[in-house]
């Protein structure tokens, strides 16, 4: 049984489907990316997996179990932690603040035990101890996406939704993220991860399903996506074969 | 100099009053991104319990408190529910259009239950006051200023020692974030409505015997209250209180130099200029826009 399900979802933004008959399995363990240009439902796919917006129709299954209809709140209990778009970290917390509520989804803990959980996040994410007592918004948007993978992960989550870690981000920051993408493969979580940037996104992933206006038009291995006339016209800068 | 130590302690104190209420506003905006223009009821109505409890029904002054603050704590509860939960995901205009009717319908409601004359509530202690040096300080502004500085320190400590308090602020800045991480954000609104309505009860409660207990004295109170938020810098905690203090300090000194008829046309004088020359206020803008 997959760990996570999608069965013909279709979403509706703004009036407009911007996710249509979407189907799509992540098991356990995998990283899978889900490609596509801006518009494509990317984003839209992941706040119905997280319960932001609800879908229009299809359902999305959860350890077997249909997660459509309930709350963020009890999604993320459930395991799922989602690192969204533009990275939200809360700007007038400190980042040590900042990802102590990432466990906030966890019950029976105390406030000692998180801060200590938050303190071990800073040795995943070294580049941000020395910020730990700084406001979120004083933050570059490179620091400000580890300060919000580290949230994301104090979940503890099983599966980790990851939108655009790489966007608006200097390369050399982007290596450094999808390093720590790597690294949270390494240690078995499972990942979805949306991604602009097909290089990268398909660089750390097991397999790739690639949307366009709503609709899922490939999947596949990275190789096989990779040595696809298409894709690499689309996603990976110009075309190689003559 | 005696006179003018004088005036700082009593517009010290009424400020403290103003400062709670401006906290009141403030939290709610902050949690909600509306001005609740029925703050100032909640003063009103508290003032009203303590006349029932402890002027009608006789109870001992600490007892009718308790009770009171009990039934402002409900008010909240009801108040976000009546009137702030059902429009939540509206924007922000009709959620204020809604504050200002329950504003009206709890005046109204008061009205018709107590009638319009003006009750005088007594203070808490025996002694009305003392003179220290050339000061005569008022025992009832003394408690107000005792009061408020215990609750401002509470706050502090609640907002910035407990997970609890980050939680709140989590919600207030990023509502849709907060949801994905866990935190249960209509119960973090519940609490603050709850909150607002029982530190505005407090202020009521307080500036009771100062000023007389009456129908129209939460909007008097409301509109002092606004105009602090609006010197502080509208969202900002510090701001309030600071602006609460300003305010009481700045009519007290016009009143007694200048003119006490025009006593509450200082206030608003102030506030005047701020919007004209500082609408952010003195700590505006405080969290710059994000990088």
């Amino acid at each position: 049984m997959p760990l996570l399900e999608l069965r013909d979802l279709s979403v509706l933004y703004g009036g407009v489907e911007a996710v249509r008959g979407v189907s799509l399995k992540v098991e356990a363990g995998e990283v899978v990316t889900l490609l596509g240009s801006n518009g494509a439902g990317k984003s839209t796919t992941l706040r119905a997996i997280s319960g932001l917006v609800k879908p229009a129709s299809g359902d999305i299954l959860f350890d077997g179990r249909s997660i459509a209809a309930e709350r963020p709140e009890s999604i993320v209990r459930r395991g799922i932690a989602h690192v969204p778009e533009g990275r939200r970290v809360f700007p007038g917390l400190s980042v040590r603040e900042n990802i102590m509520l990432g466990a906030s989804n966890r019950t029976g803990l105390s406030k000692s035990q998180i801060a200590a959980e938050a303190d071990e996040m800073f040795d995943l994410f070294p580049d941000i101890r020395r910020f730990a007592g700084s406001l979120g918004w004083t933050l570059s948007g490179g620091q400000q996406q580890m300060v919000a993978v580290a949230r994301g992960l104090m979940a503890k989550p099983r599966l980790l939704l990851l939108d655009e870690p790489s966007l608006g981000l200097a390369p050399v920051i982007v290596q450094a993220v999808f390093a720590i993408v790597a690294e949270i493969r390494r240690r078995g979580t499972t990942v979805l991860l949306v991604e602009q940037n097909a290089r990268m996104g398909l660089s750390v992933a097991d397999r790739g399903y690639v949307l366009e206006t709503g609709r899922l038009v490939l999947s596949g291995s990275p190789a096989e996506l990779w040595s696809n006339e298409e894709i690499r016209a689309a996603y990976l800068g110009g075309r190689t074969a003559a | 100099m005696d006179l003018a130590l004088q005036l700082l302690f009593t517009g010290i104190g009424i400020g403290s009053v103003y400062a709670l209420v401006a906290l009141g506003f403030v939290l709610i905006f902050r949690a909600t991104n509306v001005v609740n223009f029925a703050q100032g009821e909640f003063s009103m109505v508290a003032a009203f319990l303590m006349i029932v409890f402890s002027v009608k029904l006789e109870l001992p002054y600490w007892l009718a408190f308790l009770i009171s603050l009990g039934g402002m704590a409900l008010l909240g509860a009801l108040f976000n529910l009546a009137v702030y939960y059902p429009l939540r995901h509206r924007t922000y205009l009709p959620v204020i259009i809604s504050t200002i009717g329950a504003s009206i319908f709890i005046a109204n409601t008061v009205l018709a239950i107590h009638g319009p004359e003006p009750e005088v509530m007594s203070g808490w202690f025996e002694t009305p006051g003392f003179l220290v040096g050339p000061v005569y300080l008022d025992s009832q502004y003394l408690l107000i200023i005792a009061v408020t500085a215990a609750l401002v320190a509470l706050q502090y400590w609640f907002f910035e020692h407990t997970l609890l308090g980050k939680k709140l602020q989590a919600t207030s800045q990023d509502k849709e974030m907060a949801a994905l991480l866990g935190i249960p954000v209509a119960a973090m609104i519940m609490i603050t409505f709850v909150y607002s309505a029982v530190i505005g009860g407090i202020a009521g409660i307080l500036v009771a015997p100062v000023l007389f207990v009456s129908i129209s004295m939460g909007s008097t109170i409301a509109l002092k209250a606004f105009a602090a938020t609006i010197i502080g810098g509208f969202g900002d905690v510090t701001g309030a209180i600071i602006g609460g203090l300003a305010l009481g300090v700045i009519e007290t000194f016009g009143a007694a130099y200048i003119s006490v008829p025009y006593k509450d046309g200082f206030a608003f004088l102030v506030l005047v200029l701020f919007l004209v020359f500082r609408p952010q206020g003195i700590f505006g803008e405080r969290v710059a826009e994000k990088a």
